[in-house]
């Protein structure tokens, strides 16, 4: 076997193949995918008689886009299949509008799609030794199979890593058996091929994407956002994007791309955005009012943020979400094309509207000094939402986003670029209560914040690790040290470390501080598009 | 285990990672999406929570866990899936520089 797929580490997983050919004519898309089945996989898998599952294997499963994406490599890789790209994106497209999974089905698991960074999983015990001791849950919780599929998953495993027998323990308990009897009919109930959700689905009418969209989102190191999102349709399932606003600082936010939606309501775009290639995946709602996920850097998926449209004018956000009582600041209101007066609640002045684009609105306003503290529904005319604007007494709390996170030394001259980290400051007041960490805490959203690290425990500190492990910036952004093995530790130690992440938070005189973990380690050579 | 005293240093470590707290470090850092949670001796953490007791600097024994298929998901196996992964780099600790990450061809 002399197909080695080693490629530069440069490159972003996520929906690559999936964009690919985004960029090609658009009759590449009249390619049946069916037929390519047909003609190219029907070598090895057989037709089964069956009209409702008509091919062995394949027939059995359902995937994400992602998913068959991933079996497509793999069969290119391991068993000779050879596809040309405009080939893989038909079999792509066909399997995932015909055997992908219904919008509840994915839901639980989208942060994987997103490749959003530092999700810490609660896996089923009966799975965790089994399967995610390598996969994340997400990997098998968006698969369908039918029992019999699962069971031959069991047997792939031996066949291509032998040594799954011992990460499935079974030095000291009969593994095989258990994944046979006991996983896989498991895996066949939890993730059912035949779930009703998906024929359900693919009954209904599919939402339609077209049109105006009020955008808010958070990129690291720029800052919330507000935008318009425009989407034209070029051809079936496939868009071309527009998106224009600001960052909440006031500076300029452009770009544009293309888009393709997959099983009726999977969004892939590829944008470059003020010369930053990006990627957004995000989720039709199924009533098509809204769109959900996360945008980020093609060339590191690490750095992005979460993403949400609503379609037409709407107000979707605003920066900052929270007022002490008795100060005056700038409020963006995020939405789009939003008119009329600007109303932030009771006890919430608006003294001027500074600004009005297309994207937001910004007002200078005055919580009084006697305003109670609670959450403010917010209009903009008749455009109106609820609960966005807190005003507080002061903050009593502050939470590190994320709580536990994870970077990797890279670069250095080699071919494994690093992995940042990138954090956020949340804030909260004690509520009514006056205790902080009780149910009736009151959050304030996210506030500027200075950054610095510490030691996460003694042997980080004795290690030295804060000196050799990585540096965070003043926009919470951490960048870890050069991989190779460092002369200067003990043993030539890589520079991994075990930080502390440490926010904080001016308040009037006071300073609130929170802090998060951070461990900081050694590449992983392998990247998937579902890890 | 109250007949048994701990013998070496690993042992002692050993002894000292049952407080529950700790033990919490140890899962929540196993389960970040992307790092596996076999832990002997580990690729991110080391079945302590921490980070003494892997092979470091990993390069040095990088091979150990590439041609035994050890952590698949973040070291390339050349055991069966990419045999050709390290033919041109013969000392990883030296050349470590020449080794690539492993992305599917269509992701170009």
């Amino acid at each position: 076997m002399n197909n080695n797929k080693s490629k530069h580490a440069l490159l972003s997983v996520s929906a690559l193949a999936l964009m690919g050919t985004m960029l090609t004519p658009a009759a590449s898309w009249a390619m049946d995918g069916e037929k390519v089945i047909q003609e190219k996989c029907l070598s090895c898998h057989t037709r089964t008689g069956n009209p409702e599952t008509p091919y062995s294997r394949i027939s059995q499963q359902r995937k994400t886009p992602e998913g068959w994406q991933m079996t497509l490599q793999r069969m290119q890789h391991r068993n000779g299949l050879v596809l040309s790209s405009e080939e893989t994106q038909a079999v792509i497209r066909y399997l995932s509008d015909t055997q992908g999974l219904a919008p509840s089905e994915a839901a639980p698991f989208r942060y994987v799609l997103e490749q959003k960074p530092n999700v810490v999983e609660d896996v089923d015990p009966a799975y965790k030794e089994m399967c995610a001791r390598c996969h994340s849950n997400a990997r098998f919780g968006l698969q369908r199979r039918t029992e019999d599929e699962w069971k031959e998953l069991v047997n792939t495993h031996m066949a291509i890593h032998p040594t799954t027998e011992l990460h499935a323990l079974a030095r000291d308990r009969r593994w095989y058996d258990i994944a046979l009897n006991e996983t896989a009919p498991k895996l066949a109930m939890d993730y059912a091929f035949n779930d009703a959700a998906w024929k359900q689905w693919q009954k209904m009418a599919k939402p339609k994407l077209e049109g105006s969209w009020s955008v808010a989102g958070y990129m690291p190191a720029k800052g919330d956002y507000s935008a318009i999102l425009k989407v034209v349709k070029t051809s079936d399932n496939k868009y071309s994007v527009n998106l224009d606003g600001h960052y909440a600082d006031g500076s300029l936010l452009s770009g544009n791309g293309a888009a393709q939606v997959f099983s009726g309501y999977e969004w892939r775009a590829s944008l470059t955005i003020d010369g930053v290639s990006m990627r957004q995946v995000m989720a039709a709602s199924t009533d098509g009012t809204s769109l959900t996920g996360r945008m980020y850097q093609s060339a590191h998926d690490e750095i992005g943020g979460d993403l949400r449209a609503v379609n037409g004018s709407a107000i979707v956000g605003l920066s900052p979400s929270a007022l002490k009582q008795g100060e005056t600041s700038e409020v963006t209101i995020f939405g789009g094309y939003l008119k009329g007066s600007v109303n932030l609640g009771a006890g919430v002045k608006v003294l001027k509207v500074l600004s009005r684009d297309a994207d937001r609105v910004v007002v200078a306003a005055k919580a009084s000094a006697s305003a109670t503290v609670g959450m403010r529904d917010v209009a903009v005319g008749a455009t109106k939402a609820k609960a966005q604007l807190a005003v507080y007494d002061k903050v009593a709390t502050v939470q590190v986003s994320p709580p536990q996170s994870l970077a990797r030394i890279g670069g250095n001259g080699g071919k494994i670029p690093k992995v940042q980290s990138t954090y956020r400051a949340l804030a909260f007041s004690a509520g009514k209560d006056g205790q902080p960490g009780t149910d009736d805490d009151l959050r304030l959203g996210y506030m500027p914040a200075t950054w610095s690290l510490k030691p996460q425990n003694e042997v980080a500190e004795e290690d030295r690790d804060v000196e050799f492990a990585g540096t965070i910036d003043s926009n919470g952004v951490f960048t870890p040290g050069d991989t190779g093995p460092n002369p200067q530790r003990k043993m030539s130690t890589n520079n991994v470390g075990m930080l502390k992440v440490v926010a904080s938070v001016k308040d009037g005189d006071s300073t609130v501080e929170g802090e998060s973990d951070l461990l900081v380690a050694v590449p992983s050579y392998i990247k998937r598009a579902i890890q | 285990m109250k007949h048994l005293k701990s013998f070496n240093k690993k042992a002692k470590m050993l002894d000292q990672t049952t407080s529950p707290d700790q033990v919490e470090e140890v899962v929540a850092m196993q389960t970040i999406v992307g790092c596996t949670s076999t832990n002997d001796p580990g690729w991110e953490v080391d079945p302590f929570g921490g980070l003494g007791s892997l092979c470091q600097p990993m390069e040095s024994d990088l091979y150990g866990c590439a041609d035994a298929c050890w952590w698949p998901a973040q070291v390339p196996d050349t055991m069966s899936n990419y045999p050709e992964w390290s033919q041109d780099v013969s000392k990883a600790n030296e050349d470590w520089r020449k080794l690539d990450g492993i992305f599917p061809e269509e992701q170009k």
